[in-house]
């Protein structure tokens, strides 16, 4: 799978890993204290935000295992960081990234629009909920309040991973720097110099 | 003795860390949880060498986290039979709910202390060196890796020099922790953005020096597995073992 990437883009990909990386530690944090006063479902609304750097990746590199990598990668350098969440962390990307990857895998690597990108988020939402159920317990929570759970983390997913991802790797586009990445060749606008 | 936890292989330890979260990911009883991080908190005092005024640091917010643990898991939980050991507001409080609300907030206690653990007890770089040469991960992404922590001060330097850039161009201060969370697009814009050129230069340069992440079998600074490993690996899954049975013996009516 590595043999048609380019060095510069797995480095892209794990600098993007270390942006993201403190951001997500950072809502980590936000969302215990939050979850101290409401319980976990604090974390639910925002999930989203640890989806973003598989679609970010993906929409910026369009190989396959743009979404996974990242994610590991991300959650790797987290780990270097060193956190309270630890090393269960590379699991979580793991999955997480893997349920962004299958919704690309399903598309075939060949749309990268604001409606699969969303895909993408919801289903790194729908296999991080099923790792959480397991790992978290939510099987000793009553059904309906696990049901709006999951509903908020989906919804998560396509909001903030799928639109906002999208939002900021055009931003990113505008500035130029990507050119030379696969998002700058397929774009049909004009040379963004 | 107290560098025996910072010795051993990180591989090694990280399996060991992530096979007794899943196993005590099983139990639902408010013992095993408790025994495990006892335990574990045992291991650590007797085996490392940490600075446990950050360690009581790190520990804060998930502590507040299992608070909020404890009572969602009261109001909301599955199990509603058993007998009513308190009442509160109108709230009836069963047995049952408090044990599984107990459980799942000495879960969060013990992941956490076991987390922190392998932080304070694990180099970085040797990790990602370790994950290389035992567990095979491929060198191209490793020293991607590498390459992306290495460039942290780099990015902390550059979120100042943004953050100043913006102050000297008199954009607006946020006063509320929510319009700063909004505008953390004008600093993750050019750190993305800085972040691309860095990595393009870096690439480059580890090309020019005859990097190709082709799969190696000899290394610079090897980081093998030794005895040690192996019978601190067994001690970790013998309380691993003892706290799932002690829990299930303990929580048995």
């Amino acid at each position: 799978m590595l043999k048609s990437w380019k060095l510069k883009e797995i480095v892209l990909m794990s600098l993007f890993g270390v942006v993201f990386g403190i951001v997500y530690l950072l809502f980590i944090h936000l969302g215990n204290i939050w979850a101290g006063v409401i319980g976990p479902i604090a974390y639910e609304w925002m999930f989203g935000i640890w989806f973003i750097v598989s679609i970010i990746s993906m929409y910026i590199i369009r190989k396959p295992g743009a979404a996974l990598l990242p994610e590991s990668m991300a959650a790797v350098i987290e780990v270097m960081l060193g956190n309270a969440v630890g090393p269960r962390l590379i699991l979580s990307g793991i999955i997480q990234g893997l349920g962004a990857e299958a919704a690309f895998a399903a598309t075939r690597y060949k749309h990268f629009n604001l409606f699969v990108l969303m895909l993408a988020g919801i289903g790194a939402a729908v296999f991080s909920f099923i790792y959480g159920y397991f790992v978290s317990g939510y099987a000793a929570l009553d059904p309906s309040f696990v049901a709006l759970m999951f509903t908020l983390r989906v919804l998560s997913g396509a909001i903030i991973a799928g639109v906002g991802g999208k939002y900021i790797a055009d931003a990113l586009l505008a500035t130029g720097s990507l050119r030379g990445y696969a998002i700058s060749r397929t774009d049909k606008g004009d040379a963004r110099a | 003795m107290r560098n025996l936890l910072h010795d051993m292989n990180p591989s090694v330890k990280f399996g060991v860390v992530t096979v007794s979260m899943l196993a005590v990911a099983f139990f639902f009883n408010p013992w095993t949880p408790l025994l495990f991080w006892v335990s574990v908190l045992a291991l650590q005092i007797a085996l490392s060498r940490i600075n446990w005024k950050i360690w009581l640091l790190f520990m804060l917010p998930f502590t507040l986290g299992a608070f909020g643990y404890l009572w969602t898991t009261v109001i909301f939980s599955a199990e509603t039979g058993g007998t009513v050991i308190w009442s509160f507001a109108g709230l009836d409080v069963t047995d049952a709910q408090w044990t599984t609300a107990l459980s799942l907030s000495f879960r969060v206690m013990a992941f956490s202390t076991l987390s922190l653990m392998f932080a304070f007890t694990t180099d970085p770089v040797k990790f990602i060196m370790s994950l290389m040469q035992q567990l095979k991960l491929s060198p191209k992404l490793a020293y991607g890796i590498m390459v992306g922590y290495q460039f942290l001060p780099v990015m902390k330097d550059e979120f100042i020099q943004i953050q100043q850039a913006h102050r000297l161009r008199g954009a607006d201060t946020e006063k509320h922790w929510w319009q700063r969370l909004f505008s953390m697009r004008r600093v993750i814009i050019p750190m993305l953005a800085g972040a691309v050129r860095k990595a393009e230069r870096s690439a480059f340069a580890m090309e020019a020096r005859g990097f190709t992440g082709e799969a190696r079998t000899a290394f610079y600074r090897p980081v093998q597995v030794g005895r040690t490993d192996f019978l601190l690996a067994g001690v970790f899954m013998l309380l691993l073992v003892g706290s799932c049975v002690g829990g299930v013996i303990l929580s048995a009516p």
